[in-house]
């Protein structure tokens, strides 16, 4: 017993450290936070949360070549500690020890979800990320929109979980399994029947609200517009990443079968709707994070149209995914850090007025929301445009040259390129407003050395995975 | 054996000091000079390291490949080769450099672009060392412009001055004109073979298979091979000063001091020498004819100048010149082994002499005419010491200096040359040209009266200038009996030959009395020499030359350089300018007329297109766009924040794809 328990805890100790860490950030605070004023305390919780990180991210590296989810895990780190960064920088809310503690029980429940073999821990590591992520978008106590968007996300996401849930329980039910080896084996042998059906829809469910995809998409822009600016880059960038990477393990390890063909159609239904939705609900927004929120649905179906082809090499989905996630990620935290700033200086930064005459106020924070903007958009030589291409390229690889045109993923992947330049009109009218709109505000504007970090590694991150994509994908493949 | 590919270490150092140069700002201008010195040091056990290296396998040639980037078919490569040649040419550039970098620390003391001037001697050296250990000729050819550039910085550093800003320009052009032939041989060659490589195990350019395959004859005889050892020629004769492209190196001393020991005596002018040298098995007999031809000629041509020259280091620019075209015969002659044993003890000797001429120079507050120096020996006698060894290895002393042995390999060689001997005679009145205006030169600068006051005034300079000229003249002396006919070790490293460890003194006088003859020349020219300005020495700085009043006319043609420029101004530039006003009459007139008129053809459609555009595409469009806008619009409209609006959505949504699911899949 002593032997097995010793060896869980090495498998896991990027997560031990993770909790020890969340632990010794809130008993830290208890201990030190009645001496020290609100800045010391954000600093020193801050600070010890970047260390765990850091020191999670010690424990994997002797994974990292050859075992991919490793490579996940990290990433996930990479995304969490911009946003404790962001935290640091432009957060003003109370309890911040709190604020970093739960970012890393998030951020435990993300890593778990790459790494777990079973349905028992994949729905516990999906439900811890997501409960504490409820608490994060709803900790800006003295905002009502705030607390609105908590709510909503929290009602729609415990729906969702119960589908999950419901689905998974299917799925044991139909086998007796729980271990995701095994349960695909059985899977495989099994007829197509009704209650496979609903168990696979209800899965697809609990993953799409996860994503942001049409028609499970409706939380996304009221949570991303009332959340406190890291908790919305966290639900954006972490969250996602997570999900969907557990998405691909899950259609790899268990695959389609028997309802292949059927389930595709089902996939490509969802697809279809993000890309749609997505980008076009996003051209009257007015509202930075609101467009964001429907960008990110665009993206989504993206992200589906990559998992669509996971059950034919599993391998290359999941680089494809999180290459593509990663730059995303990168992108989402560096533009929610743009606006966090703006609205620590001025109190507002929500609308795309606000951001009139950046480019006058603030120059280093200008380049970086062009970086951040056109690599959302997939402008060479930004990592989101290679990203995008890779993702083009490898699900067009996939499909039986012979019969092309009659799969419904070839013409999604051309659904998806006339959706770019469609998203390209909304995000170039953000940068419209940072560079070209007259300024109604000119103070220049401040910006903390923590969230310049963020900024700047975000940015130098994406123009290096576009420019040298090499290094990074020599990881995956 | 893995040697090759630490090589890119020896340049790569200065040029991490030229950037450290370039980041100096004027206040802490001493760390520019203290990266620079440090890394030459650096680059200088690195180069030693590669010697001894190279002299383990002097016959063999040690390369470092790798790909600089593939386009398609397209592969260029790019490659660090290490053998005795290139090898003992990096030991001495960065010795002779280091030595003058020294130097320069003293020198250019008073300077305020003291950072920048040892930026742009790291640079120099980076590119200078580049050339020396690369294995393909396009990265020669870089580094060679780089070296140009380089050259081009350091002669116009006092820009101020509109003699070195013209200087510049001139070096620079003119050695452009023979970079031009350098440039069609290296594209003729990467079309002919593919492959800019020296040596590649076999499938270098250098190697056998490459060249048999070039050794087709063109229709005018000539082999393919030698037509791009010519054109590669070309870029030499710039580069080393060699007629009819010398004029510029003159010009270039207009340079500082140290700049013209380093890179118009030592280094830079050697590289043309060193190309040659690399190439050497492109070369078929006819090519060599034209090199031997055209050393000969720049020898004598040198030499004669010399004679006549006023300005301390004028007389020594020429001297190179005439050096630089011994060295080029000796290759034309086919002993390049010779030529390079020249190249280095002259450039150990020459830096030595300029660096004399800078120190005097110095103490003398910057006057270079030789007529209002005099009577500097007993006021320097380091410089005055040192000097007098660099002059009498340039001289050609016997036995105990370096030049004598060079030379002797060299006219050795002549003799030895079945197709003519105007080369060897030419050189042997080459010998004792050199001797006599070497000895007017000590002459007029060491002895007699001073002729000035700042002459009178002259004082011995701080070590960190007399060191270097120590050093310098040890080298001068101790190098030649690496070489000589006794113990020919230099040449048997070159050649990758055996050699037996024992010296054979009788060889030293084998030959038809070569030695002899050569040995009563240099006296000759030294007697002749001192019988015309030694007995009695100029005493006024107007009055003329001893041989300026017995040959007025002669000496005026000399004086003016042959008319050289004139020559070029009268024709070349003339050319030059008519065409260039052709060009302008042409561009002014038929194509800028023709591109406007396309112009307005272009703006005339656009105004067509435009309305096309306008009325029938743009409203299209419009009409499209405003139709997604409004479908945006409506979409917006319906998400209405109702939580339990959403919900029913979910709901829907699942319901859905199960029916369609299990429609598809039952």
């Amino acid at each position: 017993m002593n032997a097995y328990y010793s060896e869980l805890f090495s498998f896991h100790l990027p997560e031990v450290i993770l909790t020890g860490g969340a632990l010794l950030v809130l008993a830290a605070d208890l201990l030190l936070g009645k001496f020290s004023s609100e800045p010391v305390r954000r600093a020193l919780a801050a600070l010890l949360g970047m260390l765990a990180m850091g020191f999670a991210a010690e424990a994997l590296s002797p994974y990292l070549r050859g075992d991919t989810s490793a490579l996940g895990q990290l990433c996930l780190l990479g995304l969490s500690g911009l946003t404790l960064l962001l935290i640091a920088g432009t957060s003003r809310l109370r309890h911040p020890a709190e604020h970093v503690a739960l970012t890393l029980f998030a951020t435990v429940g993300f890593s778990l979800m790459v790494t777990a073999n079973n349905l028992l821990l994949v729905f516990l590591a999906f439900e811890l990320s997501s409960i504490t992520l409820y608490i994060l978008a709803g900790f800006d106590k003295s905002s009502p929109a705030s607390a609105e968007a908590a709510l909503k996300y929290f009602l729609y996401g415990s729906v969702a979980a119960a589908f999950l849930l419901f689905g998974f329980s299917l799925l044991y039910g139909l086998t007796g399994e729980i271990e995701l080896a095994e349960l695909g084996a059985k899977l495989s042998v099994l007829p197509a029947s009704p209650l496979l059906v609903i168990a696979w829809i209800m899965i697809l469910a609990g993953f799409g609200y996860k994503a942001a995809a049409a028609p499970f998409h409706l939380w996304a822009p009221d949570a991303y517009q009332g959340a406190p600016a890291p908790s919305a880059a966290l639900i954006a960038a972490g969250s996602k990443l997570a999900g969907m990477l557990l998405l691909v393990r899950l259609f790899a390890e268990i695959g389609f079968s028997p309802l292949g063909p059927a389930l595709q159609t089902a996939l490509a239904l969802l697809i279809a709707a993000s890309l749609l939705l997505g980008n076009v609900a996003a051209l009257v927004q007015s509202n930075f994070r609101r467009l964001l929120a429907y960008s990110a649905i665009g993206h989504a179906g993206i992200v589906l149209l990559m998992i669509g082809i996971a059950p034919a090499d599993p391998q290359m989905a999941f680089g494809d995914v999180l290459y593509y996630l990663l730059t995303y990620g990168l992108a989402s935290v560096g533009a929610f850090g743009v606006a966090a700033v703006l609205e620590a200086n001025d109190a507002r930064g929500q609308k795309l007025s606000d951001f009139a005459g950046l480019w006058q106020r603030s120059p280093f924070l200008t380049i970086c929301l062009l970086v951040f903007i056109l690599s959302l958009a997939g402008v060479p030589p930004l990592a989101g445009f290679f990203a995008k291409f890779n993702a083009f390229y490898d699900v067009l690889g996939s499909l039986d040259s012979a019969a092309l045109t009659s799969s419904p993923f070839f013409w999604l992947v051309l659904l998806a390129i006339a959706m770019s330049a469609v998203a390209l009109y909304y995000y170039l009218q953000v940068l419209k407003q940072a560079f070209i709109a007259p300024a109604e505000e000119t103070r220049p504007l401040r910006i903390a050395l923590p969230a310049t970090t963020a900024l700047l590694f975000a940015a130098a991150g994406i123009v290096l995975l576009g420019i040298f994509p090499e290094h990074f994908l020599r990881l995956l493949f | 054996m893995t040697f090759p590919e630490h090589l890119w270490l020896i340049p790569a150092l200065p040029l991490l000091a030229a950037l450290v140069g370039a980041f100096t700002p004027r206040a802490q201008r001493k760390i520019s000079s203290a990266a620079a010195l440090l890394a030459m040091a650096a680059s200088f056990g690195v180069a030693c390291a590669a010697l001894s290296s190279a002299l383990a396998q002097p016959a063999a040639h040690q390369v470092s490949n790798f790909t600089w980037m593939a386009v398609g078919q397209f592969n260029l490569q790019f490659g660090f080769l290490l053998d005795p040649l290139g090898a003992f040419m990096a030991v001495m550039v960065t010795f002779v450099g280091f030595l003058i970098f020294l130097f320069s620390t003293g020198y250019m003391r008073d300077d305020e672009n003291y950072a920048k001037f040892f930026c742009y001697l790291s640079l120099f050296a980076a590119a200078m060392l580049g050339l020396l250990v690369s294995n393909s000729l396009l990265l020669t050819f870089l580094c060679w412009e780089i070296v140009g550039l380089a050259s081009y910085l350091l002669i116009g550093f006092w820009f101020h001055k509109p003699e070195a800003a013209a200087a510049a320009k001139k070096a620079f052009i003119t050695t452009r004109v023979g970079d031009l032939g350098f440039l069609l041989g290296l594209l003729w060659l990467d079309s002919a073979l593919h492959t800019q490589l020296f040596y590649n195990n076999g499938v270098g350019f250098l190697e056998t298979a490459a060249l048999d395959y070039l050794a087709v004859a063109l229709p005018c005889g000539l082999l393919v091979s030698s037509a791009i050892g010519l054109l590669l020629f070309c870029g030499a004769v710039g580069k080393s000063g060699q007629f009819p492209l010398h004029v510029w190196l003159p010009d270039a001393m207009e340079g500082p001091t140290p700049v013209s020991a380093l890179i118009h005596a030592a280094t830079m002018v050697a590289a043309g020498v060193f190309l040659m040298a690399r190439i050497f098995p492109l070369l078929s007999p006819d090519a060599l004819t034209v090199v031997a031809t055209i050393g000969a000629i720049t020898a004598l041509l040198g030499a004669v100048i010399a004679v006549t020259q006023n300005d301390i280091k004028r007389v020594l620019a020429f001297s190179t010149v005439s050096q630089l075209g011994y060295m080029m015969l000796a290759i034309g002659v086919g002993c390049p082994e010779a030529a390079i044993f020249h190249l280095l003890t002259h450039a150990f000797f020459k830096a030595l002499l300029f660096l004399g001429a800078g120190s005097v120079i110095f103490a003398a507050h910057h006057e270079q005419d030789m007529r209002f120096m005099g009577g500097l020996a007993p006021r320097m006698k380091i410089t005055f010491a040192t000097f007098a060894i660099g002059m009498m290895a340039l001289a050609g002393v016997p036995f105990l200096f370096s030049g004598f042995w060079s030379k002797e390999a060299i006219l050795h060689g002549a003799h030895a040359w079945p197709t003519s001997p105007l080369p060897f005679y030419i050189g042997l009145v080459a010998v004792v040209l050199t001797a006599f205006y070497m000895t007017r030169l000590m002459a007029n600068v060491f002895f007699g009266a001073p002729r000035s006051h700042a002459a009178e005034d002259a004082k011995e300079n701080s070590w960190v200038m007399t060191l270097p000229l120590a050093l310098l003249a040890v080298c001068a002396v101790l190098l030649g009996f690496l070489g000589t006919p006794a113990w020919p070790w230099l040449q048997a490293q070159l050649t990758g030959t055996e050699i037996s460890s024992a010296p054979d003194f009788a060889k030293i006088f084998e030959g038809p009395g070569l030695l002899a003859t050569s040995i009563v020349l240099v006296a000759l020219g030294l007697g002749a020499g001192w019988a015309v300005y030694g007995f009695q020495k100029r005493a006024t700085a107007s009055e003329p030359d001893p041989l300026e009043k017995k040959f007025p006319r002669a000496w005026a043609a000399l004086e003016h350089r042959l008319y050289f420029d004139e020559l070029y101004a009268a024709t070349v530039f003339r050319l030059n300018n008519a065409l260039a006003f052709v060009a302008d009459a042409l561009d002014r007139w038929v194509i800028d007329q023709a591109v406007c008129f396309v112009g307005k053809l272009g703006e005339f459609l656009g105004f067509i297109n435009k309305d096309i555009d306008e009325q029938g595409l743009n409203a299209g469009f419009d009409a499209t766009a405003g139709k997604i806008r409004d479908t945006a619009g409506a979409y917006s409209s319906a998400q209405t924040g109702e939580a339990h609006g959403y919900l029913r959505v979910l709901a829907l949504g699942f319901v859905a794809l199960v029916i369609l699911v299990a429609v598809l899949s039952c």
